[in-house]
């Protein structure tokens, strides 16, 4: 596989959300809007791409069956550090994106990679795996927040058109599943063509 | 300091008066009974909260299986939050180290999911038969560390946070049964191609988030 | 790597000892730096919500409050040029209702205009509510900070429009916009304290309406709205 392909493929035919359909817990709590969505596949990329490298890095060391344990507790390190160095240095950044990184530890995308790619292959190409993968992420989750933020909210990256008369039920938890189902109907039709 | 008259503020509740002339605030009580009717049917853990999406549409194709994995979650949910806030209480507070949180509430997760595995095993094989399959898939399910970190982030003490978690993940184990029954039937009709697998499922979690939201307001909230 | 119960052990072991330990040393690290990001955007705060700047006013007192765990603290702000009063910036967290994850924290900025309490501005410190839905609260002009802002503080009614109170809630989330409310009332009532016209004796407790009577009131009314679970 090209260094070019293992970016390339996290877009489309390994797409975390729709083919994949890994992290649903984030994609459905955070996409309540597009730049939420955004912000949320962001974060997510950025530690992505640290702990596969790291984990690309250690994963002779590691026993097969303490392998899950051992990853956990690195993505899980990496994720306090960067909340802290984030907090600290950038608030402002921390400020925007700050609410979802305690949730990238529970989001099962990030040891799905670290299990499924991280532990199998060199630390360029986990890092680019990273880049793919979160891109992926980043623009599906915009995607499913631009769609209940135009249902739901009648806006559109906040910029609104239709105040107060869009149903509100596609903000809220059913619209997220709703959403997403649809979503994934449209991107199979398309996909398989 | 200002030179207006003195004026009674009418519009103060008497919550708020009480806390600035005792000093402290009376805790609004809330009843059992509303802890958990709230964490069943209200606050939903799937349905209302999006927290273990993954085992939800991963294991819930047969009643009998999604039975087991609720079992499974209830047991290790109870006991992982037994176990953590008695870490949180006596260790992290202590010693000023709640940033570490995260970290050792997930290895004492993995640890204890491990540890009842080999007890399940030795002391109730047929228990084991049971359960034992799904208790690794346990490890990775997030509802488990995200109830612990909610269960002490809402300042409950022991039994009531226990009872809370119990009562979360039997909204789990309810929520994944119920979707069960809908995906078995389901299995027999004819779906289009593209929705068949994942998209139905998730439509059909939608129409079941919808129907839970008639429960909205039915307690008041913890 | 094959798995002995020795390896696993030393394994597992060493990476959650340098997890914590650089956890633990970059905690001590950012520390300073995190409360010192804190404080300066408080400090931003207490000047923005009296319109004005650091520049050309100063905070000359700070009066802090304790009630149980929460701290209520109101900062006098003064024209540093001829040391006139501006107005009052009080940090408060809600302190009788909870938001829908946690406690809210506001900044409230009130100014004092023909023997009137008028809100002048109001920020929000912190807050944990759902994107999209509660965390709407931080938006500028958003439905809460324009049902009270330029408002008699004395007029206003601490709750949402559908229990009877002054607050036109945030779409789909009431249990958020209660807890803003709260906050505000406790801010303007801390401010009262401090400039000693708070009436705590027996007898305003008791002629003080209560949070709970205000919303049994309304119950038929409020099960008209939106229902939904924030």
């Amino acid at each position: 596989m090209s260094k070019l392909q293992i970016i390339t493929k996290g877009i489309l035919k390994e797409n975390p959300t729709f083919v994949l359909v890994l992290g649903m817990c984030p994609t459905l709590g955070v996409t309540s809007s597009a730049i939420n969505g955004m912000g949320m596949g962001v974060a997510t990329m950025a530690v992505l791409i640290m702990s596969n490298m790291v984990i690309a890095l250690i994963k002779n060391l590691i026993p097969d069956k303490v392998r899950i344990p051992a990853f956990i507790v690195v993505i899980a390190s990496f994720v306090t550090i960067i909340e802290m160095l984030m907090q600290a240095y950038i608030p402002s950044l921390y400020a925007a994106l700050g609410v979802f990184i305690p949730l990238i530890v529970v989001n099962c995308i990030i040891l799905g990679r670290a299990e499924a790619f991280a532990s199998k292959n060199g630390v360029l190409d986990s890092a680019l795996d990273g880049i793919g993968i979160g891109l992926g992420f980043t623009l599906s989750l915009t995607a499913i927040g631009a769609v209940r933020e135009v249902l739901g909210a009648g806006s559109i990256f906040g910029y609104s058109f239709a105040d107060g008369v869009m149903p509100l039920l596609f903000i809220l938890a059913p619209g997220g599943f709703l959403v997403l189902g649809y979503l994934m109907v449209l991107f199979n039709k398309v996909a398989k063509r | 300091m200002s030179n207006m008259n003195i004026l009674i503020a009418e519009n103060i509740s008497s919550e708020v008066l009480e806390g600035f002339a005792t000093g402290s605030v009376s805790v609004q009580a809330i009843t059992l009974f509303a802890i958990i009717i709230g964490a069943i049917f209200v606050n939903n853990v799937v349905l209302s909260q999006f927290l273990g999406i993954c085992p939800f549409l991963g294991v819930s194709s047969k009643v009998e299986t999604s039975m087991g994995m609720g079992m499974a979650v209830t047991f290790v949910m109870a006991l992982a939050t037994l176990v953590t806030w008695c870490i949180q209480q006596y260790i992290l507070v202590p010693f000023g180290i709640e940033y570490m949180q995260t970290i050792t509430f997930i290895l004492v997760i993995a640890a204890l999911v491990q540890m009842v595995e080999i007890v399940l095993k030795k002391v109730s094989p047929a228990l084991y038969q049971a359960l034992g399959i799904f208790l690794p898939l346990i490890t990775t399910n997030c509802a488990v560390l995200g109830i612990a970190i909610i269960t002490v982030q809402k300042n409950f003490d022991l039994l009531t946070g226990v009872i809370y978690a119990t009562s979360i993940a039997l909204g789990f184990a309810l929520a994944l049964v119920l979707f069960a029954g809908i995906r078995e039937r389901l299995e027999v009709e004819d779906t289009p191609e593209a929705m068949r697998g994942v998209p139905i499922a998730l439509i059909t979690a939608g129409l079941l988030a919808m129907a839970f939201m008639g429960f909205a307001n039915v307690v008041p909230l913890p | 790597m094959k798995s002995s119960l020795k390896n696993m052990v030393l394994v597992l072991f060493t990476i959650t000892a340098i997890s914590a330990l650089l956890v633990g040393l970059v905690q001590d690290m950012t520390k300073d730096a995190i409360a010192t990001a804190n404080q300066q955007a408080k400090n931003i705060a207490k000047y923005n919500v009296l319109n004005t700047t650091a520049e050309e006013s100063t905070v000359v007192a700070d009066t802090t409050r304790l009630i149980g765990d929460f701290q209520i603290t109101v900062s006098t702000v003064k024209r540093t040029a001829d040391d006139s009063l501006v107005g009052y910036a009080v940090e408060a967290p809600s302190i009788t209702k909870s938001g829908y994850a946690d406690r809210i924290v506001l900044m409230v900025g009130f100014v004092e205009e023909n023997g009137i309490a008028k809100v002048n501005g109001v920020e929000v410190l912190s807050q944990k509510e759902t994107p999209g839905l509660g965390a709407n609260m931080t938006k500028e002009g958003n439905s809460l900070e324009r049902s009270i802002v330029g408002k008699d503080a004395a007029d206003v009614k601490f709750s949402v429009t559908k229990e009877g109170g002054s607050f036109d809630a945030l779409t789909g989330s009431t249990i958020s916009s209660r807890a803003y409310a709260n906050a505000i009332e406790t801010a303007y009532a801390g401010y009262l304290w401090a400039t000693g016209r708070l009436d705590t004796s027996e007898e305003a407790l008791e002629a003080a309406p209560t949070g709970a009577s205000m919303l049994q009131q309304n119950e038929p009314e409020a099960q008209k709205g939106e229902e939904c679970n924030e």
